[in-house]
């Protein structure tokens, strides 16, 4: 997955010359929290809503009419960061999202080589782009299967039910360790009943969760309805 | 009031294989169910055959591509060609004749709709009905054709009335709320258990609808092993409100009954009395909104022998008005027990305390009032016109 395929395309951006009143009534009409900052095409800050909240004359509090005069007078260029941390077009999304925790920060403009602004990807198109890759996008059943953590133990729980059984596994998520030794795999299958591929799963040695190993709600032993 | 019982023994004919968990012998028992508990007479409560479905009708919820292949690999199956329609699974596999038969199910449902809408009887059931999986060009999760849209689509063609589709089966209705999600006129409604585990993995929440059709699609997905009171509770309060918003001329329901304790294929934990008691709610309702008429049919159930028989009787009881002794008749039981598996119940409810409670009870119920509240703060507004200003 990768980042152009994720961004927004020509977002809304200001330009070093606007003054911060200007700027602060585009993050509000476009409900945006970010402000790239380009001039002669090319990117050259960033500047967020909490940069033009922050900005202030002095460390002495501003009654009202006084802060709008400021926001009025001041440019855009004094208050933006100009060490702008960028993505290409072609980063995976899993590496934007790593820069973006590791800066902690909330968004990244996408640049082309020559440093001309092509989109921007935010923290929310992200979480967009994880949830999607979460959830499987055809109809499915959700399985957990506990595996070793050694070579060949998730290979051979995916052939036992995509090849063994023929069924269409539409994603595979192995989440980090929890304790060592052991992982849990999470198999999206597309199928509406499971009972085969558990069974097979069962006899090959796996532990297998449906709906979950960690809900300790099992189903009762088969009691008459009488 | 009148009611119609849809069946002829010709629809066990939608059949997989003697392996399939979606076994046709649940109809045979329900239907020889309903007769020796004496709630059909042939009278004010009868039973009517279905009839084929045009292509005609077919086409107003299928693709001509997708009605084509079905045909063609209802005769012969060519290698490969199957797996692009969604058949050739090992859920939906291909079955010689499954065109013609699944076009006398959708025929079914729809000689239900048209004995409903023509005032002669107020309630209708397809038992063999509510394939609720199918989509406009791809069979899914055991269901070829939609028997469900195909109805609803003739009703809103044929009489321009409103529909809500109300879907109490144990998985969600993808297939209905694919067809109609941008289309006001009808409004569905599914309860199911959270596709967080369970196939098909949607009918969240925030699956409202799209275009014109925002906020009449609307999901209650519930926790894994919710019980009865808490599945009431909900519907209880939930119901009333869209019905009241919306104004539908009829409901069609699809009363899939797999969502009990002893269904191989869910986690949810309903007695045989939760399908009783929902058919009840959803017919008081009708009568106050929509002069009674109800268009039913069964969908999943795969506890083929403890539950299904029953609790699909119960649901006829509930539709047609009549009450049902909790007594199995002797013959009956008689006459299926040497072929059952399983030893058959004896009464049609559950009696209290029949299965073991459910340790984390009171965490699934706070955790279902938290979903119930965040769908009608979502979806009332919108239902009422409160929401984007028309």
């Amino acid at each position: 997955m990768l980042v152009k395929n994720r961004m927004t395309r020509d977002p809304v951006a200001v330009s070093p010359d606007h003054t911060l009143a200007a700027a602060q009534q585009l993050t509000q009409e476009h409900r945006i929290r970010h402000l790239p900052v380009v001039s002669g095409g090319e990117l050259v800050g960033i500047l967020s809503d909490r940069d033009i909240r922050s900005a202030s004359p002095s460390t002495v509090a501003t009654d009202e009419p006084g802060r709008a005069e400021f926001l009025g007078r001041t440019s855009v260029a004094e208050v933006m960061t100009r060490e702008v941390i960028s993505a290409g077009a072609t980063d995976t999304v899993e590496d934007a999202a790593r820069v973006l925790c590791r800066h902690r920060i909330g968004a990244l403009p996408v640049v082309d080589a020559a440093n001309r602004l092509l989109g921007i990807l935010t923290e929310t198109d992200v979480l967009h782009a994880f949830v999607e890759m979460l959830g499987a996008s055809n109809a499915s059943t959700r399985l957990e299967v506990e595996l070793r953590d050694r070579p060949g133990e998730l290979a051979r729980a995916v052939r036992i039910v995509g090849e063994d059984l023929r069924l269409n596994i539409g994603s595979v998520l192995v989440p980090p360790m929890r304790e060592r030794g052991n992982k849990t795999a999470i198999l999206h299958v597309a199928t509406i009943d499971p009972r085969e591929a558990i069974a097979a799963l069962e006899a090959a040695g796996y532990r297998v969760g449906w709906p979950s190993l960690e809900a300790d709600l099992r189903r009762p032993a088969e009691g008459p309805a009488r | 009031m009148k009611s119609a019982l849809i069946w002829d023994p010709a629809l066990t004919g939608y059949f997989f294989h003697p392996d399939h968990p979606f076994n046709p012998k649940r109809l045979e028992l329900t239907v020889s169910l309903i007769e020796a508990m004496g709630l059909v007479d042939g009278g004010d409560h009868r039973v009517v055959p279905p009839r084929a479905a045009t292509d005609a009708e077919l086409l107003r919820v299928h693709s001509p591509e997708y009605v084509d292949a079905v045909k063609r690999m209802s005769v012969r199956c060519a290698a490969g060609e199957a797996w692009e329609w969604g058949l050739g699974t090992d859920d939906t596999p291909v079955f010689h004749g499954m065109h013609e038969i699944t076009s006398l199910v959708v025929g079914g449902t729809i000689r239900a709709a048209e004995l409903v809408m023509g005032g002669e009887v107020t309630r209708a059931f397809n038992v063999c009905g509510g394939l609720h999986h199918a989509h406009r060009d791809r069979a899914s999760g055991f269901c070829i054709y939609s028997d469900l849209a195909a109805a609803i689509s003739w009703i809103r063609e044929t009489h321009g009335a409103r529909v809500l589709y109300i879907d109490y089966d144990a998985h969600h209705g993808d297939g209905v709320q694919g067809i109609f999600y941008d289309d006001p006129n009808v409004l569905t409604l599914s309860l199911h258990e959270s596709g967080r585990y369970l196939f098909p993995g949607t009918g969240f929440v925030d699956e409202l609808g799209d275009g014109e059709g925002f906020g009449y699609s609307l999901n209650l997905p519930l926790e894994a092993f919710t019980e009865d009171e808490s599945w009431l509770d909900l519907y209880r309060k939930l119901l009333p409100e869209v019905a009241e918003a919306f104004r539908p001329d009829v409901i069609v329901l699809q009363s899939g009954c797999d969502g009990h304790t002893l269904d191989p294929l869910t986690h949810l934990r309903a007695t045989t009395r939760l399908y009783e008691e929902t058919t009840r709610i959803t017919c008081e309702v009708a009568d106050r909104v929509c002069g009674g008429r109800v268009v039913a049919t069964g969908g999943g159930g795969y506890s083929v022998w403890r539950v299904v028989p029953r609790a699909w009787t119960l649901v006829w009881a509930a539709l047609s008005g009549q009450e049902a002794p909790d007594a199995i008749p002797f013959g009956w039981l008689s006459r299926w027990q040497g072929e059952s598996p399983d030893l058959l119940p004896e009464r049609l409810r559950d009696p209290e305390g029949a299965f073991d409670p459910v340790p984390r009870r009171d965490e699934i119920e706070a955790t279902n009032r938290r979903t119930l509240e965040s769908l009608r703060r979502q979806a009332l507004p919108l239902l009422r016109g409160w929401g984007l200003g028309f």
